[in-house]
């Protein structure tokens, strides 16, 4: 700097002077008080932080409340779905069916002779006599005097499951066809991917 | 200078056009914030926020062994929008394409789905075509509405409809009672409402543009409770069992009805309160109005003989007879004033014991040993032995039957109340009667529900369990076993036995007055005890107005099944002492 100063004295005074700059040169103390700007990038990127994190945690609680929403209707349908299901073995087990189911499979209700066989010692109280099969409660009789309207249309046990012919070919075809077709499939069920079901027990559970 | 002063001139000029903006800005500001915010915020809330009704669950009735009699269910009301009713597109089965339905095709498909005729489902949707609501059908089950939804309907909707069922019919339906349309009506359903009944709570809260619920936004306004868990003291195994042979037998002898009750003797709990004919409370309109109650509280009539065991056991305590006392009985006791008192058949002069009169039933000789205690006292013991007062079940209808006051006993009246005739009872009183005899003298609370059990786990409506002694253990237990002398020696010695156990009986067959006297209609019944050595049961069985057979002797086959279903059911171990046996003449 002040050599080139040297290099050039032709410049007027009054261009030296108005080019002339001053300025107050702060102390070490001075400079190391002034506020820096990492200061302030920590702060706002704090900021974006915190916003980012309640937009994050707002996103989470709303997609809590369709979960919540999902799950309830779900735990609604499968109250419900339980609630029917214990309605019908409510009707079910009703004295009148059990009865007259008891009945169709031959059991008659010995009205004689009360006997009981004691766990205890395997004692034999009262004196045992073959029941007799004209004792029954419902058949024979006018059948069932205590009415339910809720067991119209239970059908008896002993009554033979009617499968559709329709479907039993259906399935008869697909058992065939995967048989064949798939390779290292153990049976024919198992690659269906559900429990086969009988019509006689708790159908296999449907996903819908 | 001219270009600092054109700046000035811009410079205040953008300023006030920035600050009329703001103030524009400002003034709206404060007119949505602060002037009419209430108004905005309310409907913006309405926009929002949905009330939801949440039902809260009617209790059910169940037996003593916890088997549901009268059960809440869901039920489901299909409505539709006739407003809306239209053609309507939706997915084919194979899901590639769409297919068109027309709205007779969706009638008919409803009207698989629900149960309901396609005829009535086009007059609910056409009878107010402008209408936005119809009902399509009411109270479908679950399996309905699953059937209906996959039907993907537009302008069909659904509402939950919470309803009640009775899982076992007609089984204890006469005490069960039933609901109608908006309230209980009958039974116990209506007369222990305040513990089954349940309340509707509503909650509002706000949701989204797509209906979901906004996070934290329900507010509960009312809580829905549920109703308590009312429990019987019936089994009902064993009261269809006595429904069931009740009703065989009704039809069998042509009675106009018939009961049936079964008393534990130590608690007074009824175990079975059987009635023909009876209501299925699913399907109210199956029966008679008349028939929808239950008689064996509601019906009071004259019982007759079996009023005879009441007598013996009065005369007991209070030391008049003893089983062998001597009575020299005549074929007809003159009263004078024309009165006489006859037996049920010709006899001349008979050599009874008072066990003898019991056994053989006779009107006559029960006359004459009446005669060895004052009316008073005689009526005193009718009174605490429950008759001329409703019991402690106090059920809807219930009669408390008529023991007339001494002052209004003529000749007859005097000895005919003492052997059931010219006083009535039900046969709820007469089976609590016999408990008495079978509890050694003490009286219990005839009782039919056992308790109400809260949600939260409190147990209210306790019976009581205060018995009355009503005459000496000495004389209840002597009666009874003068009783089994009607089984071991009586007339219907075969019909009433059973092998291996002492039974207690009485029978009872009377006459049933009209306008005009006695006529040819009788009640026939049989009161009794099992085992009659240590009574664990009180069994009365009775038919009203029977065609075929009008002899207590017609009830013997009934009581004998009803005898022994008791014992199977409760488990009743055989007798192991010998029968009581007394003389019946001397």
């Amino acid at each position: 700097m002040s050599n080139l100063a040297f290099a050039t004295p032709l410049r007027s005074p009054a261009e030296e002077q108005r080019t002339r700059h001053i300025e107050i040169v702060s102390s070490r103390e001075q400079r190391r008080a002034r506020p820096r700007a990492a200061y302030a990038i920590v702060a706002v990127a704090g900021l974006f932080v915190l916003f980012i994190a309640q937009l994050l945690l707002s996103i989470v609680v709303s997609d809590g409340a369709y979960r919540i929403a999902a799950l309830q209707t779900s735990q609604r349908d499968l109250g419900r779905e339980q609630q029917a299901l214990s309605e019908q073995l409510d009707m079910l087990s009703s004295p009148q069916n059990l009865a007259t189911q008891a009945e169709s499979l031959g059991m008659v209700l010995s009205t004689t002779n009360p006997v009981f066989l004691r766990l205890a010692d395997g004692a034999i109280l009262g004196t045992a006599a073959a029941a007799d099969a004209g004792e029954t409660v419902i058949t024979g009789s006018a059948g069932s005097l205590v009415p339910n309207s809720l067991l119209a249309g239970v059908p008896l046990v002993t009554a033979t499951p009617t499968v559709d012919p329709a479907t039993a070919a259906d399935a008869a075809a697909t058992g065939a066809a995967t048989g064949t077709g798939a390779t290292g499939a153990p049976t024919a069920t198992l690659t269906e991917g559900s429990v086969a079901s009988t019509p006689t027990t708790l159908p296999s559970p449907v996903t819908r | 200078m001219n270009d600092a002063r054109k700046t000035k001139r811009r410079t205040a000029l953008a300023v006030v056009v920035i600050f009329a903006v703001v103030s524009i800005f400002v003034v709206r500001l404060v007119d949505i914030q602060v002037v009419s915010a209430t108004e905005y915020n309310k409907e913006s809330l309405e926009k929002r926020s949905v009330s939801q009704t949440t039902y809260g669950s009617r209790g059910n009735i169940v037996d003593t062994n916890g088997n549901v009699l009268a059960d809440s269910v869901d039920r489901f009301d299909i409505t539709a929008s006739p407003l809306l009713v239209n053609t309507f597109e939706r997915k084919s089965d194979d899901g590639t394409s769409n297919v068109e339905v027309p709205v007779a095709d969706a009638i008919t498909e409803l009207a698989t789905a629900t149960g309901a005729t396609a005829a009535d489902i086009t007059t609910a949707l056409t009878e107010k075509p402008g209408s936005n609501f119809a009902y399509v059908a009411k109270s479908v089950t679950l399996e309905q509405l699953t059937a209906v939804r996959a039907l993907n309907i537009p302008w069909v909707y659904d509402v939950l409809h919470p309803s009640r069922t009775y899982p076992m019919g007609s089984v204890a339906g006469n005490l069960v009672g039933f609901i109608g349309t908006d309230e209980p009506q009958n039974g116990l359903e209506r007369t222990e409402n305040t513990c089954v009944e349940s309340a509707n709570g509503t909650s509002t809260y706000e949701r989204g543009a797509d209906g979901i619920r906004i996070p934290g936004s329900t507010v509960t306004t009312q809580e829905a409770s549920d109703g308590g868990t009312l429990k019987l003291t019936i089994d009902s195994d064993f009261q269809w069992y006595a429904q069931q042979t009740l009703a065989q037998r009704s039809i069998e002898l042509g009675a106009d009805w018939g009961t049936i009750v079964v008393v534990r003797v130590s608690d007074g709990h009824l175990m079975a309160v059987a009635d023909y004919p009876s209501v299925d409370p699913n399907n109210v309109d199956g029966v008679s109005v008349n028939d929808l109650g239950s008689r064996a509280f509601s019906s009071p009539f004259e019982p007759g003989s079996t009023m005879k065991a009441i007598t013996i056991a009065s005369l007991l305590d209070a030391g008049k007879i003893t089983p062998t006392t001597t009575v020299t009985v005549p074929g007809r006791r003159d009263l004078g004033n024309g009165q006489s008192i006859k037996d049920s058949w010709a006899h001349g002069d008979i050599r009874y014991t008072a066990t003898g009169i019991l056994t053989n039933s006779s009107n006559i000789g029960t006359s004459y040993l009446a005669d060895s205690l004052g009316a008073d006292a005689r009526r005193d013991y009718m009174t605490k032995f429950g008759f001329n007062s409703s019991t402690a079940v106090e059920f809807q209808g219930e009669s408390s039957g008529l023991v007339r006051p001494t002052s209004e006993w003529d000749a007859v009246t005097n000895y005919a109340v003492q052997f059931g005739q010219g006083m009535t009872a039900t046969s709820a009183q007469m089976a609590s009667a016999y408990q008495t005899l079978g509890n050694g003298g003490v009286h219990m609370p005839l009782t039919l529900v056992e308790g109400c059990t809260m949600p939260d786990g409190t147990v209210t409506d306790l019976p009581s369990t205060e018995g009355t002694r009503v005459v000496s253990e000495a004389a209840a237990d002597t009666t009874v076993g003068m009783m089994e002398n009607v089984v071991n020696q009586g007339a219907l010695k075969k019909d009433l036995t059973i092998p291996g156990y002492n039974v207690a009986a009485k029978t009872g067959t009377a006459e049933v007055a009209n306008a005009n006297g006695y006529g040819s209609d009788r009640i026939i019944s049989i009161a009794g005890l099992v085992p009659a050595e240590a009574p664990e049961y009180a069994i009365v069985v009775t038919f009203a107005k029977p065609d075929t057979l009008k002899t207590s002797g017609a009830v013997a086959s009934t009581f004998k099944k009803i005898t022994t279903q008791v014992i199977k059911t409760f488990k009743i171990a055989p007798s192991t002492v010998p029968e009581t046996k007394y003389p019946l003449n001397y």
